[in-house]
């Protein structure tokens, strides 16, 4: 679904390099990897809105550069988990401008439109705030809001930067499951770096493992591997 | 022409405060009033003679008003924080009005007076020949304005997820920013500066609409900003006879006070 070949990230200067990587349709992927180390550049690289210092990056075969910002936007959605609410700006138009990409030049929702965000607050146990204001629920119902917002988007392709990092346990565990649930019913891929390596290891998905500059894939890798590579 | 004044300055405000992300930002606290006013200043007291016509007062301070906003968004992507950026409208007003003295102290005393008079901010001076073109560029923003309802409900959201959602960032800010100096220009040229209708109305109609639906803020700052301003006219003829106050004190009286209300409430 996504190629990256020879893809080096970075601001200034090269922060991550990737050889070649492919990810499909179905699975969830747990990039990892110490803070600083750019799994964030790299999340922003492969959502097109940050551009790569050298190599390729294909999506469905066709260079990334070469598709418009709408037909991105109907590809990959990205959670931006800093999101900190606005005033007045409630939950359920915030979930609503998930589907901003395919909406008419006024923006205008329909019944099916409407449905959509229903059916993603039910998933994410959110109806109870989606009459509220994004300024006025905690940081964790903020971040199941934004993943939220990348659901209604139902993008085939979805990224998400640290989506559990204020959120509880159960919250927690609960996320990852539906993840993998998604990707697997919905035939998405996946992307979600995380410090939760007990959960992902639970729930043996793929591991894009960033260390010492580079990122690999691997199918399986055990808890002292991961310790080890990034120390 | 107090309606007119009114609503387009609260829109105006209302696009600088979505686009810039900062309930802060308005026309005037940002100086879009002050680059339209340092160069209708300009043009008048050298006699650069392009103002003759109706066009010439209203292109001048277009440009004036879009190179203002220019520059402001150029620094606000440098800056963190809201209230910085605010502190930096505030010096480059001051920056444009030390250049007005300036050229004052060389003008003669014909352009000076015309210059003070128009300063000091007049609905009463727009002569009813001239009514017509105002209207109709007016009426045109108003459409324009409906047309950006969707970019702005996304913008709310901040530009990086916008951008994700799709919307061309660069092409929208300019859009936005042509319109924003469009209504500060043209209220701008016609009525002098008036201060802080733009940066308070808009957020006067959030608080009452409690939205960030740009459908209903749209309108919402139309009607609230004619009715304000109105309002503030009617105060100033009922006086007329005793006393009279310029426009611009006055709504700086009801205005400056109201922001100070604004910084408490959100910033502390």
């Amino acid at each position: 679904m996504i190629q990256l070949t020879r893809v080096s990230v970075g601001y200034s200067g090269e922060l991550l390099h990737a050889e070649k990587l492919e990810l499909e349709a179905g699975k969830v992927y747990a990039l990892v990897g110490r803070n600083g180390i750019g799994k964030s550049t790299f999340i922003q690289t492969i959502s097109g809105i940050q551009k790569q210092l050298a190599g390729e990056i294909t999506m469905n075969g066709q260079l990334i550069s070469e598709y418009n910002p709408r037909e991105i936007a109907e590809f990959i959605s990205l959670v931006d988990t800093r999101f900190e609410g606005v005033e007045y700006l409630k939950v359920k138009d915030y979930l609503a401008l998930g589907r901003a990409p395919f909406t008419d030049a006024f923006g205008r929702m329909d019944s099916n439109d409407w449905r959509i965000v229903e059916e993603v607050a039910s998933d994410l146990s959110i109806q109870h705030l989606l009459e509220k204001n994004t300024d006025q629920i905690s940081d964790g119902e903020r971040q199941l809001c934004s993943v939220g917002r990348a659901f209604v988007q139902e993008t085939p392709v979805i990224l998400l930067d640290e989506p559990t990092a204020f959120l509880d346990y159960i919250n927690r565990k609960k996320l990852l499951e539906l993840l993998v649930r998604l990707s697997r019913e919905k035939k998405k891929c996946i992307v979600l770096s995380t410090h939760d390596l007990d959960l992902c290891l639970d729930q043996k998905v793929p591991f894009l493992l960033a260390a010492h500059g580079t990122v690999s894939l691997h199918e399986t890798l055990s808890k002292e591997t991961i310790i080890e590579a990034m120390s | 022409m107090a309606m007119m004044a009114g609503a387009g300055l609260s829109l105006s405000g209302m696009f600088m405060q979505t686009l810039f992300k900062n309930p802060l930002a308005g026309p005037y606290v940002l100086g879009i009033n002050s680059g339209a006013s340092l160069l209708i200043a300009l043009s008048l007291m050298t006699g650069v003679h392009f103002f003759q016509s109706n066009f010439g007062l209203i292109g001048t301070a277009l440009i004036g008003a879009f190179a203002a906003g220019l520059l402001m968004m150029l620094i606000a992507q440098r800056l963190k924080s809201q209230i910085t950026l605010l502190l930096v409208g505030l010096m480059f007003g001051s920056f444009t009005s030390a250049i007005v003295s300036i050229l004052e102290s060389f003008a003669g005393a014909e352009s000076l007076k015309s210059y003070t008079m128009w300063s000091m901010g007049s609905l009463q001076q727009v002569e009813f020949g001239q009514l017509g073109i105002i209207l109709v560029i007016f009426a045109l923003g108003i459409v324009a304005s409906f047309l950006l309802v969707k970019p702005l409900n996304m913008l709310v959201i901040g530009e990086k997820s916008a951008a994700l959602l799709g919307l061309p960032i660069k092409s929208t800010r300019m859009f936005v920013l042509l319109l924003t100096a469009l209504f500060a220009g043209l209220i701008t040229a016609f009525c002098g500066p008036i201060a802080f209708v733009g940066i308070a109305i808009p957020n006067l109609s959030r608080i009452l609409f409690q939205t960030t639906n740009h459908r209903y803020l749209i309108i919402g700052n139309i009607l609230i900003g004619a009715i304000f301003l109105l309002l503030t006219d009617a105060f100033i003829q009922v006086l007329e006879g005793h006393i009279s106050i310029p426009l611009n004190a006055l709504t700086s009286i009801i205005g400056a006070p109201f922001v100070v209300f604004l910084l408490i409430r959100k910033l502390r």
